[in-house]
């Protein structure tokens, strides 16, 4: 399953729910988030069952980048029954991303 | 976890030298396998605009290149692994490579983990990175359009991030540890007209300034030592590059610098590993010089492989 670019409605939709959703705040011009994007492709595979995979494109909706407090991207977050759990600046590998994500859950 | 085939090479690091040995070794029909941490290109793909890489007279950005060299090599057979290496046993046979999605076989390894920018050494900075610590002015310097940022280098590529930063910040200064640049002629004229561009010569960033952000940071004059502070909201730290080769200390012969010492043959100290583009030593890394790194490894491996191994 690919991961799938939200809008502030889709987002508070799927925050909603009882899947935690992470999500990716990227942007189209940044090019450290281009790099993310294929492992985070193969993330969104794996924990498709478990998880919400998405992605939000910050300069589409920057409230809830604001919201989240990003500041660099990319950045993930991940959000448990509508609240922020977490956050990860750049992660360097997929590896990284996994353990993020593992971390986050367990909290 | 069922037990793995044994490659006949291994590509770590999927770069321009990686992609490209796994391109001639997909199609001298040696069963491939790239590891690669995140995506496809390494520094390349950080690169938006590459105009010396020949037969792109538009220019091409880094990372579609990069995203190319990987399908190219992917459609001789090639494939990929978004693995990261944590220990290898080199002379091993077949060779062991560990890594964060388990365990490797391979009877010959190029290694391609190229390099990556080099860091101040200063408390905290890892942690400003994206708070207003940034190494490369092409992909963060859009974040300061009209602030003030500072630029840690004298080299060519802190004047590159000087003239590339100068045209998105209101004011760019430029901190160099001696008293005058480094950079290659070409880049003088521009700085000097440039008008919002400021030098701060003989001084080297003492300590970096901060709340949840930068604000500033701390100048230490070379000659009289004297420390004063400068406020700013970023700082692009350009003093060079180190090689990524911390997997491979204690196996492979490094020079001083870190780097794998390897000729032309791309040979290193141990039979069957090849160093491959800017992780080798050499007088020139560039993509052109990486990607004939990948393919003469390739042309050494299945001599090695020939010899019975």
């Amino acid at each position: 399953m690919a991961a799938i670019n939200l809008n502030l409605e889709q987002f508070n939709e799927m925050a909603a729910g009882t899947k935690p959703v992470l999500v990716d705040f990227w942007a189209p011009w940044c090019g450290h988030c281009r790099r993310l994007a294929p492992a985070y492709e193969q993330i969104a595979d794996k924990y498709g069952e478990e998880l919400v995979v998405a992605k939000v494109n910050v300069d589409e909706v920057p409230q809830l980048a604001k919201d989240a407090k990003v500041t660099s991207i990319p950045t993930l977050v991940l959000y448990k029954e509508g609240k922020m759990v977490d956050s990860v600046v750049g992660p360097g590998s997929k590896a990284a991303i996994e353990q993020f994500i593992q971390g986050a859950l367990a909290k | 976890m069922g037990e793995r085939p044994v490659y006949d090479m291994i590509v770590v690091g999927g770069g321009p030298a990686g992609y490209t040995a796994a391109l001639y070794a997909a199609r001298a029909g040696l069963t491939t396998l790239v590891l690669e941490k995140l995506s496809a290109g390494g520094q390349m793909a950080l690169t938006e605009q590459i105009d010396n890489y020949p037969g792109f007279e538009e220019g091409i950005d880094g990372f579609t290149l990069a995203e190319q060299m990987q399908r190219q090599a992917e459609t001789f057979g090639a494939a990929t692994e978004y693995a990261e290496v944590e220990r290898l046993d080199l002379t091993a046979s077949p060779k062991v490579l560990h890594t964060s999605e388990g365990v490797f076989y391979a009877r010959t390894v190029a290694f391609a983990t190229g390099a990556n920018p080099r860091e101040l050494g200063l408390p905290d900075e890892a942690a400003l990175v994206g708070r207003g610590v940034a190494y490369c002015a092409a992909c963060d310097g859009m974040r300061y359009k009209d602030k003030t940022v500072v630029v840690v280098g004298g080299g060519n590529s802190a004047a590159a991030d000087a003239l590339i930063l100068s045209r998105i910040a209101k004011k760019v200064i430029l901190v160099h540890r001696r008293d005058a640049l480094r950079a290659t002629k070409v880049y003088h004229e521009p700085l000097m007209k440039t008008q919002n561009l400021e030098f701060r010569w003989n001084s080297t960033v003492s300590a970096l300034l901060h709340g949840e952000e930068l604000t500033g940071v701390r100048l230490k004059d070379t000659v009289t030592g004297a420390e004063t502070d400068l406020a700013c909201d970023a700082v692009f730290v350009s003093i060079g590059r180190k090689p990524a080769t911390e997997l491979v200390e204690g196996q492979l012969e490094l020079d001083r610098s870190g780097y794998i010492m390897a000729d032309e043959t791309t040979r290193t100290n141990i039979p069957g590993v090849f160093a491959v583009g800017d992780v080798r030593t050499k007088p020139l890394r560039q993509v052109v010089t990486a990607v004939a790194d990948g393919a003469v490894a390739v042309h050494m491996a299945e001599e090695y492989l020939a010899g019975g191994a």
